[in-house]
């Protein structure tokens, strides 16, 4: 199998692997869509062991969309190597919760929050839009693109094996590291929104409250500012109704 | 500003690509608020307007987290309409509007998702076809292809909403601007302070509490 060929063509088709996201097989009618080009050029013109290895590939699977390429090599490698079709369903299933865990450790708990700080941080400073926004996608979208490319490269290469390399990987110590600096921006943005907050001390001690109600409520308290929001926005346009 | 037939054309492409980036299509992030806000904006002649919206909204979006197969509201779409409706209406009420508008309607825009992925569930490959891999990559991009046509969608009936509520607003709302920045940017403080959560464990407290001190001198000495 060209694995330069196959690397391309799993990396490329690995961006649409959530297209068609459902609730009986998860990802698995994306990744055997994936696997589709990979499986022609691992079995050339043998057309019944393509649709049996499609069979056993587009069943239930998931794991995180940037780790789907790992999963994917190493699925391929297997297939062409001719491994037993059970092994290679136990190995897939054991692929799907590491990879979705290590993945959401990663990218939407650290990573994300991390480079969308930074890109709050630079409009906060009153850096020219287009900056902000580079800066995020640039920064998100280096480790992003890195990991889906690094991770079929290391699938295709290492099939059964590449669990030893996922876990040589460095992935726990970036996850930690962009935890750090989000705890960091969060609270450089925090402080320069308090110092937006126009007025004197009154204005204050309400930004206070919020955030003293933010540390207090976390994720919940986007339903209490929805509230708040909504309340005041019904005062702002009632005052105006009820007006002569 | 009035909206015209190009900038709402442009303006639902653009949500288009943003409802698909979420899921189905490359996930590059061009649909954090921070980014589909602001190019809404920038597509209607006033990014500083959409990056002002997309910098609250952003704040109040990034506690959502999309891990397994949670529910979460879809912020992208919404978060396009509201840049947009922002940049083509700075009248008084238009800053509240969008915010309340946009955090709403991505309730509506998620719960379009759950339906599309039940579609796509009753239309999934039965065990004979999976072998079929032309079969399997119809089906997957008929899928991607109406995930589009949805954002498409919602993009186009948000803006036209917002647009029709704009000036509505603007014509009978009473409180100061004052007010609401006020309140705005408490929110936005609030929110960010809840991300903390999100960096739990270690030295995460004593790190937040540096930034609190870099960021008090800079935004004091500013």
């Amino acid at each position: 199998m060209d694995e330069r060929r196959a690397t391309r063509a799993i990396v490329w088709r690995s961006f649409v692997i959530q297209g068609s996201w459902n609730y009986e097989t998860l990802i698995g009618t994306g990744f055997a869509f994936v696997l589709v080009p990979v499986l022609r050029l691992a079995f050339g013109g043998d057309a019944e062991r393509m649709r049996a290895a499609l069979h056993r590939q587009s069943t239930l699977f998931n794991c995180h969309p940037y780790f789907a390429g790992l999963a994917a090599g190493a699925i391929a490698r297997l297939e062409a190597d001719g491994t037993e079709p059970e092994l290679i369903l136990r190995f897939k299933a054991a692929l799907r919760g590491s990879l979705g865990a290590i993945g959401d450790q990663l990218f939407w708990s650290a990573w994300r929050p991390a480079s969308a700080l930074l890109g709050v941080m630079l409009l906060l400073l009153g850096a020219p839009w287009w900056v902000a926004v580079g800066a995020f996608l640039i920064v998100y979208n280096s480790l992003h693109l890195y990991v889906r490319i690094w991770g079929t490269k290391a699938g295709l290469r290492n099939g059964l094996a590449v669990a030893k390399r996922l876990r040589e990987a460095p992935f726990a110590v970036l996850g930690k590291r962009a935890g750090d600096a989000g705890a960091l921006l969060a609270g450089i943005c925090f402080a320069l929104a308090v110092t937006a907050v126009p007025g004197g001390k009154g204005d204050a001690a309400l930004a206070a409250a919020a955030a003293t109600a933010g540390f207090w409520l976390g994720p919940r308290v986007r339903r209490g500012l929805l509230a708040a929001f909504a309340i005041l926005w019904l005062i702002g346009v009632s005052l105006g109704l009820a007006a002569p | 500003m009035a909206l015209s037939l190009s900038g709402f054309f442009l303006v639902c492409l653009w949500g288009g690509w943003v409802a698909v980036d979420t899921t189905s299509l490359g996930q590059i992030m061009i649909s954090r608020p921070i980014v589909a806000a602001t190019v809404a904006g920038a597509l209607l002649g006033d990014p500083a307007a959409g990056a002002a919206m997309g910098l609250v909204l952003e704040a109040f979006n990034l506690m959502v987290l999309p891990v397994g197969a949670a529910r979460y509201p879809e912020a992208g779409p919404a978060s396009a309409v509201a840049g947009a409706g922002y940049a083509l209406f700075s009248a008084p009420g238009a800053l509240l509007t969008c915010v309340v508008f946009s955090l709403v309607y991505e309730r509506l825009c998620g719960a379009s998702v759950r339906a599309l992925r039940q579609l796509n569930t009753r239309i999934a490959l039965t065990p004979d076809s999976r072998s079929d891999p032309a079969n399997v990559q119809r089906q997957h991009l008929a899928a991607l292809a109406l995930d589009w046509l949805r954002g498409t969608a919602l993009v186009a009936a948000g803006l036209a909403a917002l647009v029709w509520l704009l000036p509505w607003v603007a014509a009978h709302w009473m409180l100061p601007d004052k007010v609401v920045r006020i309140a705005v940017a408490a929110g936005v403080a609030g929110a960010l302070a809840a991300t903390l959560q999100l960096f739990r464990g270690g030295n995460r407290v004593l790190l937040f509490v540096a930034g609190v001190g870099a960021g008090l001198l800079i935004g004091v000495f500013r």
